[in-house]
């Protein structure tokens, strides 16, 4: 039986494309895409023909998922569109620094400290006010395409 | 004036509340500070006794919404305050408004006038049952001298104007709210039905008749046309009513003798679609409507004015003009007992009558449609297609064809034949213009042609020749404009898929009206298409290419639709037959290749196969043609290939009845096992599979085409057994489910798509007998499946490698079949599915945490549990059942572990609320996971076995329901599937396990109750009878604890807002003031006083004493003397009538509704003062 066929392709050192190329029909809403250049999430895939007996293609609108700006796309559905792998990981939250940084420590407990505190003020406040209740936050990295943001925050420890 | 109701407030005071009131009233016109304005004239209408200010804005305003205004709330305040005013206040009320309008009937703003006056007619309706007789009457004899035109042609409409609003108000779907019961206005509608509505149309008939003149000889517009229009509206309204008291109705057994001898249908009841019904007034209304020769006095009157109009184009358009076209139709759909019983003679002369008159309207076809072209107005036109449905459904196609042949040479039908090709006509060369008149009338005219044709396919009556002959030029016409308008548009590039979406269904209703016209003279249009068709495939035989191709695959993109609707029915969710015109047509039919039916099929079959040919399929057959093919091909395999009829055999037997149906019997036994002979089943088959494993291969990216290869074309296939069982032997049915197993390939089709065609692949394994081989085959399509899902989720490396992107589309694609395949579990194949679903399990928990941030790949594994679980939890043993429910429960942990207290951060709105949206379709197919294994308790299948080993399903939904609701929120409660959905568990698990909820902890119990208040308070009805069902359960089981000396729910209380703020509460009594609440000042519906009756029986029965003090509470709050009485003995009789006891069981239960009910409609009429 040659199910070999289906195996996973990437390699786990498979990290250093950043992108994948995917048939753009088979990209359904809610999923990733690289549009301009840029990772976004689905919002929106809509289908039309080039012309009454063309070939179908397909109209995606998409937001960047850092940037939150709205973009657009049109591609012939059976061309390949670039899919960004998008990563999160979770950190624990160790350190709030003066300058904007927070520290992390990672899984094989080493810190990570290059990132910088989000710039959404409700955001900033739960994360602060939570560190200073001294809670136990966890924050979600979400990387895609080189860079990273903390996209969401979770409170483990005991009530 | 004498009992006007209230004290007479002093000058000023009133001049105060006027300014107040006209301010408002100007503010809201010039959209300043709408809230603060409308505020102002809310308290107007809410304040107590306002009818003097009221009056006096009425008498001296000289803004005209003030006027509006107050007249609305001296009609608010009244119904309102009915129980303290007394009778002489009442009648003086009544009596204002309409002397109020009598006087001011020319007064410009004549809403103002017409609003007093359906204020009068409402307090009027209000008091109907309480006022004596005579008093009703002397208010009805003035309206009626006014009426006459005693007192001029102002008064005169204003009379009108007042009966109108009064039908109105008296008919149940029109009327106003009165805050009274349905009986109330049941007792209204027979009594004025019975005792006026007819004097009501006389007096109409009278206003009109005493004005007529007067309008036909005025060579210019006369202020009369303003009654005459109002006479004719009300008439029509009357003629609009919903008649109940048709006494004499023939019963049914003779309508159906009636029918074949005189051609008077009395089945008919449809016209539903246009708003049109039967009008049936019973034989009382013989003399005015039929006898008196009203009929044709109104079409002389109608004609004699358009006559006289003729120079005027507008006067098409005018109200005496609409209003009187509108009551012809309706005289139309007149029927039933006001005919006289002779044999349906002088109805047909009725009938007849009004078609001789209307034939003007729509008679010659092509001149009335270059003149509406040229500017003139259309509604004539659609009035005179509206008389012609209306006659076509009350008259068989024998007698509508004839009721012309006094006035013409020619038939009706035949008129109706070039009426609607000229239609078409203009609709096609005018296509892209929406909404244009020519769509309306088409539907109007086609919806003639299913009427006249449709009950043909009942008793057999064949049209004479050259009806026949009508009908198929017609058809001709029809197939050739759209033609012609399909070859022009094949070049347009604006290919709007939304707007072709949404047209959808309405081009394939249209194509289904042509189809029946077609079929009824199939004899002549089937080779037509044939004809058509041949013509074109020898186009593209020749290698035509360019424009020219271009324009020829649209042509046949709209023969193939066309075709498919003639030969075969939709047949949505049914199962297909051969349609019976087709098959009693061709009676000179003997050998199969001659029938033409047969001819059709085979070359569009031949046509279709070219699409394998690699040169013939990049030329031809683009993604458009082949969605055609496809759709073409679904219906015409569920029809033909294998016809119910000689899948059962039962050919021979059928039909034998007399020597016509026998004579046809040759050639509706070639239509019904052509495809059989020769075994061409098989090959038909064949050609299908290798079609469709061709657009799933070499079409990609065109996802409509492949989902309706999945979706129509394959999932017809494997309905049936035997086509599946042939299926199944099939070289390329192997390969495709080869292809799928392993091979690479179709992973490049959308991922929803798979999931169909997974479902289609493992549903023809039910229909394989042998369980082994059907194992076997299950085996090889999925085993590939889970072994890889298998393997990699045991791979070291998961947990890098399973974010990357490709990764992730594997497994979705994966977890898609999968979810395919679990839908498609039937009895057969339930365990073989169930194996796959066991090994499966552990690899999908560790997904479950490795994919815990992609929530997509999350859903679709709920998604895949939540089908599992639904295919299988019926049929499983003790053992499979603990196997199965302790995966779900680490499922729902590992997903709550991942879940709670998690909050999403994002920046913009649009991401949090796509985020939302995830998380509430999770929500959903977690609740939909724990209904369904709730569902084992009800429905049970499996073999019993040992009881020792049995897993407690309450066990599971009781952690479930521990994990779920922290999730839950209020806010996403609003979303209505989900609440539906949990409110739906919540009180399924409240009946039947509440030992389990009253164990769940604190928060959780907290949270439960929470919910239930919100659904209790919220507009869904569904949701409330739930929640209501929900608190019983609870209460009841609370009652029966207490009663057995346990303590119940006593352990938990609520926090709920009393009378003196918080207070803390035991549950029960918290529900008890919540619904007495409900109950009583809020906006109750009467068809849920059932359910609040059950609910409220056991809070009552558990809080006795916070009952009384409730009721006592209740009772001092009341001012007014004579209603705290009638509230007091409301309550009294609501615990005490029919022998109410305290308990619980059926009967005392059915006790208490009824209390309950006659509670309700005491005091709903005071106590919802709103």
């Amino acid at each position: 039986m040659s199910d070999e066929e289906h195996h996973f392709e990437s390699k786990a050192d498979a990290g250093a494309s950043k992108t994948y190329p995917q048939q753009a029909g088979t990209i359904r809403k809610n999923g990733y895409i690289v549009i301009k250049g840029r990772p976004c999430k689905v919002v929106e895939v809509s289908t039309s023909k080039t012309g009454k007996h063309g070939h179908a293609k397909c109209h995606f609108v998409g937001i960047d998922i850092f940037t939150a700006k709205k973009l657009e796309d049109i591609v012939p559905s059976s061309h390949n569109c670039d899919v960004p792998h998008v990563n999160r990981t979770d950190y624990q939250l160790i350190d709030i620094s003066e300058d904007g940084f927070v520290s992390l420590l990672t899984e094989n407990g080493n810190t990570k400290d290059d990132l910088r505190l989000p710039t959404d003020d409700s955001l900033l406040a739960q994360i602060k006010d939570g560190f200073a209740e001294g809670k136990d936050l966890v924050v979600s990295v979400m990387s895609a395409m080189g860079e990273e943001q903390i996209c969401s925050l979770k409170d483990i420890g005991p009530k | 004036m004498q009992g006007f109701p209230g004290g007479l407030p002093d000058l000023a005071h009133l001049q105060a509340t006027m300014n107040a009131i006209e301010h408002a009233c100007s503010l809201i016109q010039m959209h300043m500070n709408p809230a603060e304005a409308e505020s102002v004239i809310a308290s107007l209408h809410s304040s107590h006794m306002p009818y003097q200010t009221c009056r006096f804005i009425i008498e001296t305003s000289k803004v005209p919404n003030a006027r509006f205004q107050a007249a609305g709330a001296i009609g608010d305040a009244a119904i309102r305050e009915w129980g303290i005013l007394i009778d002489e206040n009442k009648r003086s009320l009544i009596i204002f408004c309409l002397q109020y309008v009598m006087e001011h009937a020319s007064a410009p703003d004549a809403y103002v006038q017409s609003k007093v006056s359906a204020v009068a007619a409402r307090l009027l309706k209000r008091g109907w049952l309480e006022f004596p007789e005579a008093e009703k009457a002397a208010i009805l004899f003035e309206v009626k001298q006014s009426i006459l035109g005693n007192h001029g042609s102002g008064p005169q409409f204003v009379g009108i104007n007042f009966v109108e609003s009064l039908v109105s108000e008296f008919s149940p779907s029109t009327s106003s709210d009165l805050g009274l019961p349905r009986e109330f206005h049941e007792q209204c509608q027979s009594f004025l039905e019975m005792n006026y509505l007819k004097e009501f149309y006389c007096w109409a008939q009278a206003a009109l008749l005493s004005v007529s003149n007067k309008i036909l000889e005025h060579p210019t517009s006369v202020p009369e046309e303003k009654v005459c229009s109002a006479a004719l509206r009300l008439m029509f309204q009357i003629l609009n009513w919903d008649f109940k008291h048709t006494a004499n109705e023939p019963d049914n057994s003779h309508s159906r003798i009636n029918t074949l001898t005189s051609g008077i249908r009395h089945d008919a009841v449809m016209l539903k679609k246009f708003d049109h019904s039967l009008v049936k007034p019973g034989p009382t209304w013989n003399d005015v409507l039929i006898s008196s020769g009203h009929t044709s006095w109104l079409l002389n009157f109608y004609a004699t004015l358009r006559e006289k109009c003729s120079y005027d184009t507008l006067w098409i358009d005018s109200p005496i003009a609409v209003s009187a076209r509108q009551l012809i139709v309706q005289l139309c759909s007149l029927a039933g007992a006001v005919f006289p019983s002779d044999n349906g003679e002088t109805q047909i002369k009725h009938i007849a009558l009004i078609l001789s008159a209307i034939i003007q309207w729509i008679d010659p076809p092509d001149v009335i449609s270059a003149s509406i072209q040229s500017g003139q107005s259309e509604s004539e036109f659609i009035d005179g297609c509206h008389a012609l449905l209306s006659m076509a459904s009350l008259t068989s196609a024998m007698l509508f064809d004839n009721l012309l042949t006094s006035v013409r040479p020619y038939g009706t039908i035949h008129v109706l034949s070039s009426l609607t090709s000229e239609v078409v006509k203009i609709l096609t060369v005018n296509q892209d213009e929406e909404e244009t008149w020519s769509a309306d009338a088409l539907d109007i005219l086609l919806e003639t042609w299913s009427v006249t044709l449709g009950q043909m396919d009942g008793d057999k009556t064949i049209l004479p020749h050259d009806r026949v002959f009508a009908a198929s030029s017609l058809f001709n016409t029809i197939v050739e404009s759209h033609l012609k308008a399909a070859a022009d548009s094949a070049l347009d590039e604006n290919d709007d898929t939304e707007y072709f979406h949404a047209s959808v269904s309405k081009r394939d209703e249209r194509l289904a009206s042509y189809a029946l016209i077609a079929r009824a003279a199939a004899d002549m249009t089937v080779p037509f298409l044939v004809r058509l068709f041949s013509e074109r495939f020898s186009l593209l035989s020749q290698r035509i290419s360019g424009n020219e191709s271009t324009r020829t695959l649209e042509e046949l993109y709209w023969l193939l639709l066309i075709t498919g609707h003639v030969l075969t029915d939709s047949g949505e969710g049914e199962t297909a037959l051969v349609p019976e015109a087709l098959q009693a047509g061709f009676l000179n039919v003997v050998e199969a290749v001659h029938h033409p039916v047969v001819a059709l099929s085979w070359s569009i079959i031949q046509f279709s196969r070219q699409c394998l040919d690699t040169e013939m399929r990049s030329m031809y057959f683009s993604p458009r043609l082949m969605e055609a093919v496809i759709w073409f091909l679904a219906r015409w395999v569920a029809t033909y290939l294998l016809p119910l009829d000689t899948r059962k055999e039962q050919i021979s037997t059928t039909y034998h009845d007399d020597g016509s149906q026998h004579e046809s019997q040759f050639s509706r036994k070639i239509l019904l096992t052509f495809a059989v002979e020769h075994n061409q089943v098989d090959f038909v088959l064949d050609s299908v599979v290798r079609i469709s494993a061709a657009t799933l291969t070499l079409y990609p990216g065109e996802n409509e085409l492949q989902a309706l290869t999945c979706q129509k074309l394959l999932a017809a296939l494997v309905r049936h057994k035997q086509i599946s069982v042939r299926l199944l032997l099939l070289d390329s049915w192997r390969d495709l489910a080869r292809a799928f197993a392993n091979e690479r390939a179709l992973f490049s089709v959308n991922a929803r798509i798979q999931r169909s065609l997974a479902e289609t692949l493992v549903c023809a394994a039910s229909f394989i007998k042998d369980s082994e081989a059907s194992a076997q085959y299950l085996r090889d399509l999925l085993g590939p499946i889970v072994a890889c899902l298998v393997d990699n989720s045991s791979r070291n490396d998961l947990k890098a490698v399973a974010q990357q992107a490709d990764a992730i589309y594997m497994v979705s694609c994966l977890l898609e079949r999968l979810r395919g395949a679990a839908r498609a579990t039937q009895p057969r194949t339930q365990k073989a599915l169930f194996e796959m679903g066991h090994s499966m399990m552990n690899p999908l928990l560790t997904l479950l945490e490795a994919y815990k941030n992609q929530s997509a790949v999350v859903y679709l594994i709920l998604k895949f549990v939540v089908d599992f679980v639904d295919g299988q939890v019926v049929y499983l043993g003790a053992k499979e059942t603990t196997i199965l429910i302790n995966f779900c429960l680490r499922l729902l942990q590992i997903y709550s572990c991942n879940n709670i207290g998690k909050i999403s951060l994002s920046l913009s709105t649009s991401l949090r609320s796509e985020a939302q949206v995830e998380k509430y379709k999770d929500l959903r197919a977690l609740l939909q996971l724990l209904t369904n294994i709730c569902s084992k308790d009800l429905v049970d299948f499996s073999s019993v076995g040992d009881d020792e080993n049995t897993t407690d399903i309450s066990e599971v939904i009781y952690v479930g329901l521990h994990i779920v609701t922290p999730l839950i929120s209020l806010d996403l409660l609003k979303y209505p599937k989900l609440s539906r959905d949990y409110f739906a568990l919540v009180s399924h698990m409240l009946e039947v396990y509440p030992e389990k909820v009253a164990q769940l902890n604190k928060d959780a119990f907290a949270h439960v109750i929470g919910t239930l208040d919100f659904g209790i308070q919220h507009q869904d009805i569904d949701v409330f009878e739930k929640c209501l069902s929900a608190v019983n359960a609870l209460a009841s089981y609370h009652f029966k604890q207490r009663s057995a000396g346990k303590e119940g729910l006593n352990a938990q209380t609520v926090e709920s807002q009393g009378s003196n703020g918080k207070l803390q509460e035991s549950i029960t009594s918290h529900f008890l003031r919540l619904l007495m609440q409900l109950l009583l000042f809020e906006d109750f519906r009467m068809e849920l006083a059932g359910s609040a009756a059950d609910a409220l029986l056991p809070l009552l029965l558990c809080e006795q004493d916070l009952y009384q003090r409730l009721v006592q509470e209740l009772l001092e709050r009341q001012p007014i003397p004579a209603l705290k009485s009638r509230l007091a003995s409301a309550f009294h009789s609501l615990t005490s009538s029919n022998q109410l006891s305290s308990s619980l069981n059926r009967p005392n239960r059915q006790r208490f509704r009824k209390n309950l009910h006659e509670f309700l409609v005491e005091v709903s009429g005071f106590m919802r003062i709103k």
